[in-house]
């Protein structure tokens, strides 16, 4: 364990440092990476170690981002509390449909994700006078002394990194083991004594607490949230992160983030049309090609035909 | 599951090292030579129909002015961003432009909540931003600051030409298809406010909000058949607006409601509805055929076929003069005199020139950027939708208003922005 | 009484009810059309294709391009009819036997993330090849005016419309309970394994399913495009759309996407009169409750 945790101690100080070379510019996209790549491990939560994949995710996310606004906007709240807020309004969000479903497997907890994340999309688009309809709320902006660039930076860097240990702590946990038994093989994990429901309703609540955490990060990043944050197409985002990155690995999301981002930054500069078109293909291949993502790419020398996830 | 420290690791170092790409990616710019303006605009979907007309007059603007000098000896230059009619997008595309490409200044917009996203996002940057396309008034009233200008029209001057219009008919009973988003809302307001206004004793039967790009309307058509209204606004626009209009032309909805709307006289419309054109409809337009119009604008004649010309040039399908072009073509040379007038592209002193206020000739008449609000008026023409004797339609019976003499003053102004804040508060 | 006729003044409109429920049903009848289509894929090869709706939009944009090209008039407006929906079942079936055949055996949700990824391609390409301005079909000219329905007009296009639904529900039915390949179809979504045991070319069975399933898409846009503006996004407005109509209605039943589907469109119809800021809500409220309540849909069958 000390080698790894002499890694990220490496890796840490390195991002401490950071803002001393690069730019304004690539700072930004630094805080986006880490909101990224926290809202992918909190999806991963339940997809790798969970075994379910929800297309919906990004309701979560935009819940936290629109709480922490509307709370720092319209309440008038500061913003720490705001920020502090977001995620339970999230997990709350999450309780309320996780609790419908988990009821249901795979392909129809697929679809009713996707059916409760449009449904979340539509209420902040139709509810103009809360939550501001197509135009968002805008002028979202953190205190003065985190208003720079780099002091968000900063910011971030404490509040995610501090996300990411919580997971980390999660999933190693015997919780979290047993989170795993039920994606091998519900059936055997109730037979000893596991209740399935009740561990995935809760990995669904923790996966939306924390994927508020980061919608509430970006909201004050971005100084505005919009619908466009709970549309099904975002909830794409964490997918592609998350099996770009690897699937079966912790910190596959977070590798998975910069590739994602980097990726993104690249191809808008040259050729903004293809973008979907890259997003697309890169799943395609990832599913055919690189079932373990970029990470599982380097781990293993030999393939081994993956058993499926779940039954 | 295997935690792989040397897979993480190795992954995660290659991933923060391929980071140290960018400088070199980044591209490099003579420093200070041309002045940058970054333009943010919808190049995709429903938009298209205005924004591509718009791009070329934009365009054909610059070209005049680098032919002639330029600014303060230098070149004017457009960085082009699409933000696909989100908001979120121009938010991106505008922070990516100051910080990375380093833009002088920002412009662009034709969706209003793009326009808004983006003026906040100036107003926090502290970069002038020119709002050119998008037409909601709260750009420059009600959440008015001075990082940002507004180029062209706001939806208040043309909304009250039509109100006025309409206040000239004996119809009390209204409904309105209006599209459910800021500029959508934004303008059926101003018609509504003005024309109660007017004549107090109209009333709404009917309110209809599909939202923006719809395309089936059918259901809002009947819905707006049996509503007992006499007349029916419109704010749909573009390919939508297109699309309704074919859609009700069976019902025979504009026949038997009056039709009024700002956004059909322009032959961005007109011409993609040919025979199908709702004739008798009340309109605004950019009457660039009209004879009367031509007469008292001579000018007019000669932007006409310059424009065509250089339409047909870029290999644009359909080279008429456009209301597009005409406001990307105002735009460009609003946006250079401002920046020629401060003798610098210092932001504090472009925008100490804005809010003085100044006056620009164009070949359709004066536009005025009137200082108190940052907002430009120009001239605004209405008429009623005909049918040519060749199966084309037109707006005829043109009437001409200019901007200044029915917009809002800047003592109503100065109240609104003052209501405004206290909400905020 | 007075109160539900001040809160819904056409209610007693009995003319013009009747027309909006006729409106509604030809609204039914193209999502009955995309939805069946995924429903059938579904009920075979247990894939929900995602893409759907980007074979509904493909289609569409087919016909405009084909009625460019034929000449002016009826026929040509015909033939394209009859084109576009083949173009699309060609493409279907290029996707199926490239991609889709190489993951049956993989996860369901990778199944359904790599039609997601379809999605995304299919759409630039799309907007690619056309571009990224709205387009339109015409009506042919018999068909662009308007007849009485209890003294309403009513556009003539939609009659040929509903016209042809009976038709094509009738064909399908025959199709599938009266020829061979229809009993084997059946037979598969029962079994599969044993279907192949039996003997049966499952993979190529699984082919033809997937192109006859695309080219319903195809079907669907190609008769809706003149309704409609061609444009960009069209794909996602049908395919959550046939989404609800599928799950509501049951995955793999005929009949469930049937009913479902004009239910979907009649409320789509009312839905603007009735409750005009939540019908989108609403209907997604009710997909969300035949999901918890029985979520193999009305008339599906239960996930084995």
């Amino acid at each position: 364990m000390t080698r790894a945790t002499a890694t990220w101690a490496i890796g840490f100080v390195v991002a401490l440092a950071l803002p001393l070379v690069l730019s304004t510019f690539f700072i930004v996209l630094l805080i986006e990476i880490a909101v990224v790549a926290l809202f992918a491990t909190a999806f991963n939560l339940l997809m790798g170690f969970g075994g379910m994949v929800s297309f919906g995710h990004a309701a979560y996310f935009a819940l936290g981002a629109y709480a922490a606004s509307l709370l720092a906007q319209k309440a008038g709240w500061p913003m720490l509390a705001a920020l502090a807020a977001a995620p339970v309004v999230a997990a709350f969000g999450a309780l309320i449909f996780g609790f419908f479903i988990v009821r249901l497997t795979h392909t129809y907890f697929a679809m009713l994700s996707l059916a409760f994340g449009q449904i979340v999309y539509t209420i902040i688009f139709k509810w103009t006078s809360l939550t501001g309809g197509d135009n968002g709320l805008l002028n979202v902006w953190p205190p003065a002394f985190l208003r720079s660039h780099t002091a968000y930076y900063y910011f971030t860097l404490l509040v995610i990194g501090a996300c990411f240990l919580a997971l980390y702590a999660v999933v190693t946990s015997p919780f979290g083991y047993a989170l795993k038994a039920i994606r091998e093989n519900p059936r055997r994990a109730r037979f000893i004594g596991v209740n399935v429901r009740r561990h995935q309703l809760y990995a669904f609540v923790l996966s939306g607490f924390f994927s508020g955490v980061a919608g509430g990060i970006f909201a004050f990043h971005n100084g505005s949230v919009f619908p466009d944050f709970a549309f099904f197409a975002k909830s794409f985002e964490p997918l592609v992160v998350v099996l770009l990155g690897g699937v079966q690995s912790f910190y596959g999301p977070l590798a998975g983030a910069f590739g994602f981002k980097l990726l993104e930054w690249v191809i808008s500069k040259w050729a903004p049309i293809y973008w979907p078109l890259f997003l697309g293909a890169i799943v395609i291949a990832v599913i055919l090609v690189l079932p373990q993502g970029f990470v599982g790419l380097l781990e293993r020398r030999t393939w081994r035909p993956r058993p499926s996830i779940g039954k | 599951m295997r935690i792989s420290r040397r897979g993480a690791l190795v992954a995660t170092l290659l991933m923060s090292g391929s980071l140290g790409l960018g400088p070199v990616l980044e591209p490099a710019y003579a420093q200070g030579k041309p002045i940058r303006i970054g333009e943010i605009n919808s190049y995709s979907g429903v938009a298209t129909v205005f924004t591509f007309p718009y791009k070329e007059g934009l365009a054909m603007a610059t070209k005049e002015i680098n032919d002639a000098g330029g600014v303060l000896g230098r070149k004017i230059e457009y960085v082009h961003r699409d933000d696909k009619l989100k908001p979120d997008e121009a938010v991106k595309a505008a922070r990516e432009l100051v910080l990375q490409e380093k833009v002088d200044f920002l412009a662009g917009c034709i969706t209003s909540a793009v326009g808004l996203a983006i003026s906040a996002y100036a107003k926090d940057a502290k970069v002038l931003y020119f709002a050119t396309h998008c037409q909601t008034s709260r750009l420059t009233w009600d959440d008015g600051h001075r990082y940002v200008a507004h180029t062209t029209n706001n939806v208040n001057q043309y909304a009250r030409v039509l109100a006025k219009k309409a206040a000239g008919f004996p119809y009390k009973k209204w409904a309105h298809i209006s599209p459910d988003y800021e500029y959508g809302q934004n303008l059926w307001e101003e018609f509504w406010a003005y024309l109660k206004f007017l004549k107090p004793d109209v009333q709404v039967v009917q309110q209809n909000w599909p939202k923006l790009g719809e395309s089936d309307h059918s259901s809002y058509i009947t819905a707006l058949l049996q509503s007992g209204a006499e007349a029916f606004f419109s704010g749909l626009w573009g390919a939508q607006e297109i699309a309704f209009v074919k859609q009700a032309r069976p019902f025979g909805l504009t026949e038997k409601l009056h039709f009024f709307t700002p956004a059909i006289g322009t032959p961005d419309e007109l011409d993609p509805l040919g025979k199908e054109a709702p004739v008798g409809a009340i309109t605004t337009t950019f009457p660039w055929y009209d004879e009367a119009v031509l007469k008292r604008h001579p000018k007019l004649a000669e932007w006409n076929k310059k424009y065509s010309e250089w339409a047909k040039a870029q290999g644009v399908k359909d080279p008429q003069p456009k209301l597009g072009a005409s406001w990307g073509y105002a735009s460009g040379y609003i946006i250079a005199e401002a920046i020629k007038r401060a003798k610098s592209t210092d932001h504090d002193k472009v925008i100490g020139v804005l809010s003085e206020g100044f006056e620009m000739e164009f070949p359709w008449g004066k536009v005025i950027m009137r200082g108190c609000d940052q907002q430009a008026m120009p001239p605004q023409w209405s008429g009623v939708v005909k049918m040519g004797k060749d199966g084309k339609p037109f707006v005829g019976d043109i009437e001409e208003t200019h901007g200044k003499d029915i917009i809002k003053s800047c003592d109503e102004v100065a109240k609104l922005r003052a209501a405004a804040a206290e909400k905020k508060k | 009484m007075d109160l539900i006729t001040s809160l819904f003044p056409w209610i007693t409109n009995g003319p013009l009810i009747a027309v909006q429920v006729m409106s509604g049903l030809s609204v039914g009848m193209f999502l009955f059309l995309v939805s069946v289509g995924m429903s059938l894929i579904f009920g075979v090869t247990r894939i929900v294709n995602l893409a759907h709706g980007s074979f509904y939009m493909v289609s569409a944009y087919l016909m405009v391009t084909l009625v460019e090209w034929l000449p002016e008039g009826a026929t040509g407006f015909w033939i394209s009819l009859v084109l576009a929906p083949i173009g699309v079942a060609i493409l279907g079936g290029v996707i199926e036997v490239t991609l889709l055949r190489r993951i049956y055996h993989r996860d369901p949700m990778m199944q359904l993330i790599l039609t997601f990824g379809l999605i995304l391609i299919i759409g630039t390409l799309v907007l690619l090849v056309w571009g990224p301005d709205n387009k339109s079909v015409s009506r042919p000219d018999a068909l662009a005016g308007s007849v009485r329905i209890f003294g309403q007009p009513f556009p003539s296009y939609y009659l040929l419309v509903l016209g042809l639904a009976p038709v094509v529900a009738v064909g399908l039915w025959l199709v599938f309970y009266r020829t061979r390949w229809g009993m084997l179809v059946r037979a598969a979504t029962v079994d599969r394994e044993m279907l192949g045991a039996l003997g049966v070319d499952v993979s190529t069975l699984y082919t033809e399913v997937f192109v006859f399933g695309s080219w319903l898409a195809g079907l669907g846009g190609a008769l809706a495009a003149p309704t409609v503006a061609v444009a960009l996004g069209m794909d996602a407005d049908v395919l959550i759309n046939a989404f609800v109509v599928v799950v509501i209605g049951g995955l793999g039943s005929f009949a469930g996407t049937l009913i479902s589907a004009l239910l979907v469109g009649e409320l789509q119809s009312f839905g603007i009169l009735i409750f005009p800021a939540v019908s989108i809500v609403l209907l997604f409220a009710i997909m969300a409750v035949v999901l918890i309540v029985r979520p193999w849909g009305l008339l599906g069958r239960p996930e084995e």
